[in-house]
């Protein structure tokens, strides 16, 4: 078992009039080279549950055991390095560092690992090939279109190569066809062995996964192939 | 990460944000040139008037006496007194030569008629310069009567030959001692002792030459240090006779000048006391006067208000350094809140905690450094520029306010782009990943 969650909970403002439970008791298992699309309406919880997932924040109660580690148990560090080496992420607004280039940011993670300069030039010359851009390397993000960016992003999170992706509605802000051609490159991860969780309201880019978490105010309602959930 | 990447990523981002960058270094630049220039030209002016006050010599009283009516010799009874006198390390008559003189040795002549108002130099036996009103060629000296301790309660020291010996002074002998501008006109680089220069007509030999007081002491070209710097050069242009010349060039009227050394600055005030009492005694006020004058009385004074000055300068700088910091503080602020989101993104994909900010405080020493090294130089130009423009005196600035004022800037722009990004890495990640 590669994730396991039991009873989570993410609640804001617990006790007071304006409390929100944006996770709502939430228990789910991943196994390891599963393709898992989480589903749901705008404010369901899926960011959430995601943000929680790849160790971006923290539940407010509940357990969570990645790769057989308790998460809730680490120092902000160990999550650090979780983050470098376990996950991959990849957001709707690409999250590109706008004064680094291409290269620049796609290396950005290596440097973490204090990777030397020969093997990250390597290690990001293979993740940008792999999205087909390589010929964009020097390119800042502010020169490229929104599919070059989101491209960009993914080799990023493939440049460490990391057990899971998790990306958070990958293709919200780009035209369809690139959305799809995004899409590819995961399924391609996943026919590699990566672990992908994605995040998306959309049933159409949901359906394309193997299992279907469905999630709506904070619980998980459905969960199955795409028959079992009814896509 | 290691040191030598966040260095660099320091670097990309100051040159990929280069106004942010030059706003941030503009207030360390200011708030340093300001305290550079401003503090030059008070420790300028102060240095000036030490060095005015130094070359007409340290623990002197000037004292005036004379008796119209007495037939005795208050000169004598005074100078006899201080001999006795605890405290006092010599005294001697100042006395001038009330006549205009013709000086001469060899084809040097020097001169002065007063009819054309400032000085008139001749040079050579037959040609003849004019100058006016202490133009560069006036070399005509101050003729000074004195004796053997002139130069000890003057602060003169002998760069050649002797003081005047207490016989030559007794004999009323032909000697002479020369202040070394005067020397040098006369002799050029010959050596004067024993030479024989002749003062109307009359032989008189060199037997002393004192050492320059103007050489060492740099005042700057401003025009309020001019007349500063003229009076240091004036005491080189000097001729020294014994004090009983005056018989013979003043029509034996007595000298009524006298300048006394005391032994150290705690004396002044006992001696001050003893030489008042003393005058009380022997000169009728309504017949005669006496006044002893101590210049450090007034010395105190002046450096009294030049502190005073330093302290409003200072005050000023000590302002324009905290709008500067207040400068550096608000943008980096700013930019650290701009940049939380770039905090977030970094701590997703894996940065410590202790990377961010080592990152962000190397990025900021190399603001404030780079900042301060341009302030220092623009302070440094500044007061080059001031001294040119002759605001007033000014002096290149201390080396303890230059490393004080940049270890405050750079101190400041560290703590005030440290601060919010430690606060910033604080955040969960996603919390980070949310600011806009």
């Amino acid at each position: 078992m590669l994730i396991d969650i039991k009873d989570l909970y993410k609640i804001y403002n617990e006790g007071k009039e304006s409390e929100v439970r944006a996770l709502d008791g939430v228990s789910l298992q991943i196994d390891r080279g599963e393709f898992v699309s989480i589903i749901g309406q705008s404010g369901s919880g899926k960011s959430t549950l995601m943000n929680i997932l790849g160790c971006l924040d923290i539940p407010t109660y509940g357990d969570y055991h990645l790769d057989g580690t308790d998460v809730t148990e680490l120092s902000d560090r160990q999550l650090a390095h979780i983050r470098n080496k376990q996950i991959g992420f990849i957001f709707q607004g690409y999250n590109l560092i706008p004064a680094l280039s291409a290269r620049e940011n796609v290396e950005l993670p290596l440097i973490y690992q204090n990777i030397g300069v020969d093997k990250r030039h390597e290690r990001s010359e293979e993740a940008l090939e792999r999205v087909s851009m390589f010929d964009r390397a020097g390119h800042k993000p502010s020169e490229m279109s929104g599919g070059q960016q989101q491209r960009v992003a993914i080799a990023r999170a493939i440049a460490t190569h990391p057990n899971i992706i998790m990306a958070d509605e990958p293709t919200g802000a780009l035209d369809s066809k690139t959305g799809r051609h995004v899409l590819e490159i995961l399924h391609s991860l996943h026919d590699d062995g990566t672990t992908i969780i994605l995040i998306t309201h959309d049933n159409g880019i949901a359906a394309t996964a193997e299992r279907i978490v469905r999630i709506s105010d904070g619980k998980i309602i459905a969960d199955g192939t795409r028959e079992e959930v009814g896509l | 990460m290691n040191i030598s990447q966040a260095v660099k990523m320091a670097a990309k981002s100051i040159s990929s944000n280069k106004a942010r960058s030059f706003l941030t270094m503009l207030g360390i630049i200011i708030g340093l040139a300001a305290v550079i220039i401003l503090v030059s030209y008070a420790e300028g002016q102060t240095l000036a008037m030490k060095a005015y006050y130094e070359s007409m010599g340290t623990n002197v009283l000037e004292v005036s006496a004379n008796n119209w009516m007495s037939s005795e010799d208050t000169g004598k009874m005074l100078y006899d007194y201080c001999l006795g006198l605890e405290g006092v390390e010599g005294i001697t008559p100042n006395g001038y030569v009330y006549n205009d003189m013709t000086i001469s040795y060899g084809a040097k002549t020097l001169s002065r008629n007063r009819n054309y108002g400032g000085g008139m130099v001749m040079i050579g036996g037959g040609g003849m310069s004019m100058s006016y009103g202490g133009g560069s060629d006036d070399h005509y000296p101050q003729v000074r009567l004195g004796n053997d301790k002139y130069g000890l309660c003057n602060d003169y020291k002998i760069a050649k030959g002797r003081e005047f010996s207490y016989l030559e002074i007794q004999n009323m002998s032909q000697v002479c001692i020369l202040g070394s501008d005067t020397a040098e006109y006369l002799f050029s680089f010959a050596d004067p002792i024993d030479k024989t220069i002749t003062i109307n007509g009359l032989p008189f030999r060199v037997v002393g030459v004192y050492q320059s007081k103007a050489a060492g002491i740099n005042l700057g070209n401003s025009e309020d240090s001019y007349w500063l710097s003229e009076s240091i050069k004036r005491n080189d242009k000097l001729l020294l006779l014994p004090s009983t010349m005056t018989r013979f060039f003043n029509n034996n009227e007595s000298i009524d000048e006298y300048i006394v050394k005391v032994v150290d600055s705690d004396s002044i005030t006992k001696v001050v006391t003893d030489l008042n009492g003393f005058l009380s005694n022997i000169i009728n006020t309504n017949y005669g006067y006496y006044n002893v004058y101590n210049p450090s009385e007034y010395q105190g004074d002046q450096e009294e208000a030049n502190q005073l000055q330093q302290r409003f300068l200072g005050g000023i700088a000590a302002i324009s350094l905290l709008v500067g910091g207040i400068g550096i503080m608000n943008i980096m602020l700013v930019t650290v809140t701009e940049r939380t989101r770039e905090i977030g993104i970094r701590k997703a994909i894996g940065a410590e905690r202790r990377s961010i900010i080592t990152q962000f405080l190397i990025e900021a020493a190399m603001i404030c450094g780079i900042g301060g090294l341009l302030g220092i130089a623009v302070g440094y130009i500044g007061t080059m520029v001031v001294t040119k423009l002759s605001f007033g005196l000014v002096m290149m600035p201390g080396s303890a306010i230059t490393v004080g004022a940049f270890a405050i800037s750079v101190a400041l722009g560290i703590i005030f782009g440290l601060y919010p990004a430690i606060k910033a890495s604080a955040l969960q990640p996603v919390e980070a990943l949310r600011a806009d």
